[in-house]
């Protein structure tokens, strides 16, 4: 008891004697920023059906179109590369061969200015795979179109057909 | 023109660095994945070279479960003799519920040399 009494009045004494800059604590504030990049989801697609033959995910074929928000926090980071469909990844038993074709395209920007080269400076690394420099920081939506004709124009079995775009975040 | 994200896929840092693990002859790295795409349960981490070709390399879990709006840690050793040659270590998500078109998301930080 005697001793925990000595111990609370030396730390009174300390409290009340100290300096000013006792008081005048620096609370550090720190970050460590080490870059990142988001892939994000903005809208899902669907495929319409304006003929038996034909899936599309054009608005005018009623499918509706992916879009893509990518985010990158360092400038001249990063590249993005886009893969369109080239095949189901799941679909009901098909008969004849099914062609696809897709492309990318930016949808908007965060940074007018910056990005604003985007879409032109744009590589078409074939008929399905588009890469994009990511030269500013902030984000970047992208749209995706996807369009498949069953061989022969014959039209598709029924059922549900899924397929997926690719989105590859690059470090470089 | 209004915007929501809905779903996410984020990995940090932009550069890991190697460093001598506790393991003679091993370097170790970590990268953290955050998922906030609630379509995707999944991560698959790979470690590449120059050319995406893929190199040798342990991690605890090479598939990982990271639950919506959850992040994980991956530790990923390299054995020296393949370090060199490491330039890309990748998370892919892992598509197990997708309806119509969905996203395969992939992002690839490169290791500081």
């Amino acid at each position: 008891m005697i001793k925990e009494l000595a111990l609370i009045g030396v730390v009174g004494i300390v409290s009340f004697g100290g300096s000013k800059s006792a008081f005048a604590l620096d609370v550090p504030i720190t970050a460590q920023v080490t870059g990142s990049c988001i892939i994000s989801t903005e809208t899902q697609g669907t495929y319409g059906q304006p003929y038996a033959y034909k899936l599309s995910t054009a608005a005018s074929d009623g499918g509706q179109q992916p879009v893509t928000r990518v985010d990158v926090t360092l400038a001249n980071a990063y590249k993005v590369k886009f893969t369109a469909p080239d095949s189901f990844s799941s679909a009901p038993q098909l008969n004849d061969v099914v062609t696809f074709t897709g492309d990318t395209e930016v949808q908007a920007v965060s940074d007018a200015t910056n990005m604003a080269d985007y879409e032109t400076d744009k590589v078409e690394v074939n008929d399905y795979v588009d890469e994009y420099g990511l030269t500013a920081t902030g984000s970047t939506w992208f749209k995706h179109s996807s369009v498949a004709n069953n061989g022969g124009d014959r039209a598709f079995p029924s059922g549900t057909y899924t397929s997926y775009v690719t989105a590859e975040c690059i470090a470089l | 023109m209004a915007f929501g994200v809905a779903n996410a896929h984020q990995m940090s840092p932009t550069y890991p660095v190697l460093e001598d693990s506790y393991l003679e002859g091993i370097s170790v790295t970590k990268v953290k994945v955050f998922n906030k795409r609630e379509d995707v349960k999944y991560y698959e981490i790979g470690v590449f070279d120059k050319d995406f070709k893929p190199i040798p390399f342990v991690a605890q879990y090479k598939l990982r479960g990271i639950d919506f709006n959850e992040y994980a840690i991956f530790d990923i050793y390299l054995n020296n003799k393949y370090s060199k040659d490491a330039t890309y270590i990748c998370s892919e998500s892992m598509l197990t519920d997708i309806e119509s078109t969905g996203l395969n998301s992939k992002i690839c930080s490169k290791i500081k040399k």
